[in-house]
């Protein structure tokens, strides 16, 4: 249940160099700082996402300036929102002025961490690698480093109010995250800003809503997880357990689930198939009462050593890692027993829609001037900030209940989703947004089923489409597709009509 | 046909004012799929100068001294001898709290006489009326009305009054047909802006089907003119030559276009007429089908059709529907009454090319309609006779009956419908897809009522069960609920607990009987509940007295 509710979510400024006027009074450096060299250089990044309306094609590129930190083992720490969709990242020494090409190393799109490397060996020497800080608890102090145009460091202090797990942009799962209130104002090159406590770095700018002056911050023991996973040979992401839970605060709710001794635990709503939790044995109505050696109340937190009571989801998160067997303390129809998790981290590309897409192409087919494509939570995001209601009403629906519609299976949902004015589409090309379920009577779980069914006509050379939504039936003749090919290319400039891995 | 519910920003045209601290219902916004910009929503006809109690009056700042202008000729005769004021004191149920009479409200509308001494005005002038009168010019009486017919798919009524002595000196309006585009017509009303009759006068500038905002799902032939009409110009005759060839009844707020507003024209008027002469309403019938243009050659050819521009492909049919018996997807439709239906889904009818659905409209519940269908390369026919088609009254406005609500534990649960959607103004995915798929998903088969958990009135013993709200009800007791009917009679078993199940993957919710009991006087007190339940949607006013003179 508590993976339904949308949570609200803070205004992502993205845009650099919003407020790039400089301050009356800058604050006075501070002494400490000013001794020590930067462990900041900056990033640049040309990124150009793939367009999910004309998907053989890419957006206009648009660039970035960020501040990247410089990490042990001349690594740079970035988020992932930077150079996703990166066609090209330049590191830029804030003294100097000096330039290099990077490279990505690993990126976790779900944590919004990117590691980056010089391709020049030596190019960070002399720069001194910030070491992380574990440890920041509610009331302790943080600065944002930012760099003045001069190369100066710009250092804002600012207070963390809470800690708590909240959503991150590609919106899988829940993560540990700071928040601080803070004064900052906005530099040219302030994408990506760190959070520093001591001189050690305690988090990383996740989003800021300029008008409360509140940072969610990605704090460092999820970069602390992403580093030594990155250590790894595959970097492998965050642990899942595939279950949905339930607060047990109601009474009635807990004697129906035999729930026996103290209150306490969580209500099991949803396990899902395939998943560790229902590999472990996991059902539905069992209360899971502790996790490790953490006993979780009936809000479904557990005491943490630094944080106090927080939801027991950071357990998992945090502080496990894939592979890593978690024993879970489960009642059952009143009957104590311990189930042992074995955690996985699960892939994007395991979902029926896929939470997000990013460095990848799309796959598209083009029939004669009907575009098929796969849906995907980063294709409804091409409706914009509003998309759970702009996008066509049926596909959020079918994203958004993904789990319960298609329970353990691994089928993609393919869809309609344009039709291009061509001889082979007349009276068709008012359809669109429609969901295919068969082509020449085979069942359709995927773009490549789609391919495949298309290469064999029914009797007479049709080729026949089925669809859940009105019109329910679409018929092309598969040699006048073949024939009409060159003039649509020619006519929309699709340089190739499918791209289907 | 029904059309999909996009409601344009059109208001009603009726004047009202609330008296006294009644609560506002909220601004309705919550269909605008096409986003149209807010206006003045259908469903909330006050207009925004009027101070809460007050009467309509003219704003001031807007009033300029102009030349008294030298009277006109009148093409149109004494209208004050037909034209009548009517002013219908309303009671809107309030589906926030079904158990209360709801919101007292009163609107001005007009009408007129027409022969058998009945007064012609709009549905929604008279909709969830609790006391209605009449006036005419010249005569300071106010007369006592009553309804006699209804047509909410239409937005037409016709009312009388009893007096013996009101329709003395009344003449009654003649019908004329529909107007040549450009013509000039007059509409005459009591619109805002002064006490006595106005008139206005402006050419046709449009006709088309077009959405009936009083139901907000029935699409019917309308007249878009140019001549200014207001809120209570409604109901009021539109005349050319001294005859009636439309009433005043729907326009856009000003501030999303001006200078458009629309009149039920005479086709649909005969229609009502003709329908109610039995003595009974029964209202527009429906094919329940959905049908697509049959234009691209390779599907012509699939289906085995001739290059001959005939023919419409049946996609849905919807099971509920009087079609269901004869109709399969996949069908194509020839001919309707032996009208060939063109490719692009139009007929002629009486040397008009119109679309298909009109041949329907013109007719009655009980007629039949007959086709000639292609199925799988063969040719065949059927016939059938007309109905309505139930389900899609869940998409439209109701007026003049009582919600139904069940009320268990302090847990309020109603039938998912377009007023409850507009009263509650839901964000929820789920209850969205199960109203706008609806019919045409053919969801209404497994839940004839979309039972929502819609609120909860706070109790000791429902304290944990906030998060329950707005969720859809799919069984009780491992017992699928498809009704209200089925949710009150299976609340009122014994049993010793009671395990609501919800769609979706949430936790069950666990009710205890005997404390549901133990709580039920305290609930009703404190929240001043009169009744618990109500299952049917029974008339909210007395019926009319059907005796009189028609």
């Amino acid at each position: 249940m508590r993976s339904l509710f949308i949570s609200v979510v803070f205004a992502l400024v993205v845009t650099a160099g919003a407020a790039m006027k400089k301050e009356a009074a800058s604050p006075p450096p501070n002494k400490d700082v000013k001794q020590k060299p930067l462990s900041l250089v900056r990033v640049n990044v040309t990124g150009q996402p793939y367009d999910y309306f004309r998907p053989w094609q890419k957006k206009a590129p648009v660039s970035k300036r960020a501040l990247g930190a410089v990490l042990s083992k001349g690594r740079v720490l970035v988020t992932a929102d930077l150079v996703t969709n990166q066609n090209y990242v330049e590191l830029e020494r804030a003294e100097s002025g000096e330039k290099t090409a990077a490279n990505v190393e690993v990126i976790d799109y779900e944590a919004n961490l990117a590691l980056l490397e010089p391709s020049e060996k030596n190019f960070l020497d002399g720069i001194a690698p910030l070491d992380i800080a574990g440890d920041t608890v509610v009331g302790d102090r943080l600065a944002a480093w930012q760099l003045e145009p001069t190369g100066a460091l710009v250092a804002t202090e600012g207070l963390v109010t809470t800690i708590q797990m909240t959503k991150y942009p590609v919106d899988v799962g829940q993560f540990l995250t700071y928040r601080i209130s803070i004064p900052m104002q906005y530099r040219e090159n302030s994408y990506t800003i760190p959070l520093v406590k001591n001189n050690k770095l305690a988090g990383l700018l996740l989003r800021y809503d300029p008008r409360s002056q509140l940072i969610d911050a990605i704090p460092a023991p999820i970069i602390t997880h992403f580093l030594k996973e990155a250590e790894g040979e595959n970097y492998r992401g965050f642990p899942g357990v595939g279950f949905s839970f339930f607060p047990t605060r109601d009474p009635q709710l807990r004697k129906y689930a035999g729930q026996t001794g103290k209150p306490g635990g969580v209500y099991i709503t949803n396990v899902e198939p395939n998943m560790p939790a229902m590999k472990a044995g996991m059902q539905v109505g069992d209360i899971v009462l502790a996790v490790g050696n953490h006993e979780i109340d009936q809000n479904g937190n557990y005491v943490d050593p630094l944080y106090g009571k927080i939801d027991f989801t950071n357990l998992i998160s945090a502080h496990s890692y894939a592979g890593d067997v978690l024993p879970f303390q489960i009642q059952r129809e009143g009957k104590p027993m311990e189930l042992k998790v074995t955690l996985e981290h699960r892939d994007a590309k395991d979902y029926v829609s896929p939470p997000y897409a990013l460095d990848e192409a799309p796959k598209y087919l083009v029939l004669g001037g009907l575009i098929f494509q796969e849906l995907s939570r980063q294709y409804l995001k091409e409706w914009g900030p509003n998309w759970q209601r702009e996008a066509p009403q049926r596909f959020v629906y079918l994203d958004r209940f993904q789990s319960e519609l298609f329970p353990g299976e691994h089928r993609r949902i393919v869809i309609l989703s344009q039709v291009l004015p061509a001889n082979n589409t007349i009276g068709y090309d008012e359809f669109s947004y429609l969901t295919v379920l068969k082509v020449n009577g085979q069942e359709i779980k995927s773009l490549n089923d789609l391919a495949a069914a298309v290469k064999q006509p029914i009797e007479g050379g049709f080729i026949k489409i089925e669809t859940e939504e009105d019109p329910k039936q679409i018929e092309l003749e598969a040699k006048s597709i073949d024939a009409e090919a060159p003039n649509l290319q020619e006519n929309y400039g699709i340089p190739s009509l499918q791209r289907l891995d | 046909m029904k059309g999909v519910p996009i409601l344009i920003a059109v208001a009603l045209l009726v004047t009202s004012t609330s008296y006294g601290q009644q609560p506002q219902p909220p601004p309705q916004n919550g269909q605008q799929p096409n986003g149209a910009p807010p206006s003045d929503s259908p469903i909330e006809p006050r207009p925004r100068d009027v101070p809460p109690g007050g009467r309509a009056s003219t704003p001031a700042q807007n009033v300029v001294a102009v030349p008294v202008p030298v009277a006109p000729p009148r093409p149109n005769g004494p209208i004050q001898k037909s034209l009548v004021r009517i002013t219908a004191t309303e009671v809107a149920p309030d589906y926030r709290a079904p158990w209360n009479a709801g919101m007292l409200g009163r609107g001005v509308g007009a009408g007129f006489v027409i022969e058998g001494n009945r007064i012609m005005t709009n549905a929604h002038v008279v909709s969830n009326s609790r006391y209605l009168t009449v006036e005419r010019d010249g005569d300071p009486n106010k007369y006592q009305a009553k309804v006699l017919f209804v047509a909410h798919d239409c937005d037409l009524a016709l009312i009388t009054v009893d007096s013996p002595n009101f329709y003395k000196n009344m003449l009654a309006l003649k019908f004329g047909g529909i107007p040549e585009l450009e013509s000039t017509v007059s509409a005459y009303g009591y619109p805002i802006g002064g006490e006595r009759m106005s008139v206005t006068t402006g050419i046709v500038s449009r006709i088309d089907f077009q959405l009936y905002t009083h139901s907000s799902i029935d699409q019917h032939l309308a007249i878009q003119i140019s001549a200014q009409i207001n809120p209570g110009n409604s109901g009021g005759p539109v005349m050319q030559n001294a005859k009636v060839v439309g009433v005043a009844f729907q326009g856009y707020s000003g501030d999303v276009a001006q200078g458009v507003a629309y009149m039920v024209p005479t086709p649909v008027i005969n229609r009502f007429l003709k329908d109610v002469s039995d003595g009974r309403y029964d209202g527009y019938v429906d094919l329940g089908i959905t049908y697509g243009k049959l234009q691209n050659p390779a599907q012509r050819k699939f289906l085995g059709l001739k290059d001959d521009d005939r023919g419409v492909l049946v996609e849905t049919v919807v099971a509920a529907g009087p079609c269901a018996k004869i109709l399969q997807p996949g069908d194509v439709l020839l001919s309707i009454d032996n009208h060939p239906i063109a490719s692009d889904g139009n007929v002629e009818l009486e040397g008009e090319r119109v679309e298909m659905p009109e041949v329907v409209e013109r007719k009655f519940k009980r007629d039949n309609v007959k086709f000639d269908i292609w199925r799988d390369k063969q040719s065949t026919s059927g016939s059938v006779q007309l109905d309505t088609v139930p389900p899609y009254l869940m998409q439209s406005h109701k007026y003049d009956v009582r919600p139904r609500y069940v009320l268990y534990g302090g847990l309020l649960f109603q039938p998912l419908s377009l007023d409850l959607l507009e009263a509650y103004q839901p964000t929820d995915l789920r209850l969205r897809h199960f109203f706008d798929f609806y019919v045409i998903d053919q969801i209404y088969r497994e839940h004839p009522d979309v039972i929502v958990l819609t609120n909860i009135l706070p109790d000791p013993i429902n304290t944990y069960l906030a998060p329950y709200r707005g969720g859809i009800v799919d069984s009780i007791n491992g017992k699928k609920i498809h009704t209200m009917d089925e949710l009150s009679q299976t609340l009122a078993e014994p049993a010793d607990r009671l395990v609501i199940d919800l769609i979706g993957d949430g936790p069950p919710l666990v009710l205890d009987p005997k404390q549901v009991e133990g709580a039920r006087e305290r609930i009703k007190m404190r929240y001043n509940v009169v009744r618990e339940q109500n299952l049917q949607e029974l008339p909210t006013a007395k019926a009319p007295d059907l005796q009189t003179k028609i």
